[in-house]
């Protein structure tokens, strides 16, 4: 079993080496023989290149991260490659990622929700819809620091009673 | 003719708020949309304002049914970053409670499927010998649902001889119950005319949707972390390499109970060769800075950590993926050419966690 995923990290690390040109690649194994390859890419179109790759050794998108570092926004891609993880780290300085549902239909969710929580543009979505806030809700409210009181509308308050109240005479007149 | 029928957000068939807009064309659907986003509660950033230690109480009220899989795959995680090894007690005793949960779970799932074919019956047979695996949670753990099984660097519980006694006399209740209701669902003809060719997803689906779990293995994909990537004792205590390739409700429902079976002999194994050791190395561990990628495998499928920390006391970043997140786009190719009737049957084979999915 772990000459099989050795075998396998060795093919999906060279072509890795053979489908990009900038990148930092490291490896990384656990007390069960379990292998992750982290790769950090510094050309946006070259997670077209890996998800190419994932597709092509049969693999799948097991879910994308999204985090703030200073001030622009951070995607950490999870890939599973028959047992194997490919954790992919790409920086992103202007906000827009190239989208690789495309190419990976498993990636869909996760860059819905990347969007609307990061309010980071996708480039190329079949179906750039909102996944779970209500439209209602802004992009990007992940990143916000939003008060309890606003939050929850003064609901615990006479504002809501008001609130109900102004909306009441706006339907009556 | 065609007509629109919504079901949801709130519906006596569904166990959770979900949103379907279904076009009919006659008694069969042709479309299905689906809305979520009605239990959003914002719980990854929650995470991110809690301690590594308040995090495990957080984890365990993601969802009710795999309570168990979300602090037991963020521990993981956290353990990983720190550099923990825990004992194989207490890796054994990992496997013990998550495997009791799993056939809970499944057999709580398997239970609702007899509800919705209308065979009511059999779904109270079900309930009722799932309620042997619930008081063995009650009698060891405290409670029927949040077990709080496991804690940085190891397990709050253990296991004295008098306790594995009787977890293991009443595995031999569940298993003969377990035996008797197999025998129906699965060759009941009532069960086998709303389950089977009901809600297919064919294998190639299932390899682009990037499924997990029992939907996976139901449609002859098997990506059981257990074995494709085995974590805490999993290495030992081998799972069975259970798959069905039919890609239907019935394939599915028989994956489940052939999962409970399995569980019972693992948990037999794992009770009767139960390694000595501390259930706890390390009482107050530091976490230094960094990242970690975790999955466990939980009764609905894969369950993923990532997590980012930066050596304080709080995770920087938290982020996980429930395997109902990649179930949910299936249901687009299951329900259409089916019978409206048929549609909460098929929802529930994916045995779908909505608190667990929008968090």
């Amino acid at each position: 079993m772990n000459e099989m995923k050795e075998t396998l990290t060795r093919k999906v690390k060279s072509e890795i080496k053979e489908r990009l040109e900038r990148f930092d690649l490291r490896e990384e194994i656990d007390e069960k023989g379990n292998i992750q390859l982290w790769l950090k890419l510094y050309n946006l179109k070259d997670i077209l290149h890996i998800a190419q790759l994932v597709k092509d050794f049969g693999g799948r998108c097991i879910i994308i991260s999204a985090y703030k570092k200073n001030n622009h926004s951070v995607l950490v891609y999870h890939f599973d490659i028959d047992g194997m993880i490919l954790n992919v780290e790409l920086e992103l300085f202007d906000n827009k990622v190239y989208s690789i549902t495309p190419i990976l239909n498993s990636a869909n969710w996760a860059e819905r929700e990347f969007k609307e929580m990061y309010e980071i543009e996708l480039i190329g979505h079949p179906n750039p819809a909102r996944l779970f806030l209500d439209e209602s809700i802004a992009e990007g409210v992940l990143r916000e620091y939003m008060p309890l009181s606003q939050a929850m509308n003064g609901a615990a308050t006479c504002c809501m009673w008001e609130k109900i109240e102004n909306e009441r005479l706006k339907d009556e007149n | 003719m065609k007509t629109k029928i919504p079901i949801g957000p709130f519906h006596i068939g569904l166990e959770e708020p979900i949103y379907f807009k279904i076009t009919l064309n006659g008694e069969t659907v042709d479309e299905v949309d689906m809305i979520n986003g009605f239990v959003h509660r914002g719980i990854e950033y929650l995470a991110m304002q809690k301690n590594f230690f308040q995090n495990l109480i957080l984890t365990e009220r993601v969802c009710a049914l795999c309570s168990n899989n979300h602090p037991f795959t963020y521990v993981m995680a956290v353990e990983k970053i720190a550099g923990i090894k825990i004992s194989k007690r207490a890796e054994y005793l990992r496997v013990i409670a998550d495997e009791v949960k799993r056939i809970a779970s499944h057999m709580f799932n398997l239970s609702m499927l007899a509800h919705l074919i209308g065979f009511h019956s059999l779904m109270t047979q079900t309930m009722e010998a799932r309620e042997i695996v619930q008081d063995i949670k009650e009698s060891i753990w405290g409670n029927r649902m949040d077990m709080s099984a496991n804690t940085l660097s190891g397990v709050k519980y253990d296991l004295n001889e008098s306790q594995i006694e009787y977890i293991l006399k009443s595995l031999d209740k569940v298993e003969k119950e377990a035996d008797e209701l197999i025998d129906i669902y699965f060759n009941n003809k009532l069960v086998k005319a709303r389950t089977v060719n009901v809600g297919v997803l064919p294998k190639e689906d299932a390899i682009r949707l990037g499924v997990a779990g029992p939907t996976a293995r139901g449609s002859g994909v098997n990506n059981d972390v257990r074995l494709k990537a085995p974590y805490a004792a999993y290495d030992e205590l081998k799972p069975e390499f259970i798959i069905e390739e039919g890609g239907d409700v019935y394939s599915r429902m028989r994956v489940r109970w052939r999962e409970v079976k399995d569980s019972i002999r693992l948990l037999r194994e794992a009770l009767n060769n139960l390694p000595e050791g501390p259930i706890v190395t390390q009482k107050r561990p530091h976490i230094p800075a960094g990242e970690a990628v975790t999955r466990s495998e939980a009764p609905r499928g894969e369950l993923i950590y990532y997590l980012k920390t930066n050596g304080s006391q709080k995770p920087e970043r938290m982020r996980w993926r429930v395997p109902t997140y990649m179930n949910w786009e299936a249901l687009r190719v299951m329900i259409p050419g089916n019978k409206l009737s048929d549609v909460a049957v098929i929802f529930n084979s994916i045995d779908p966690c909505i608190s667990c999915t929008e968090r």
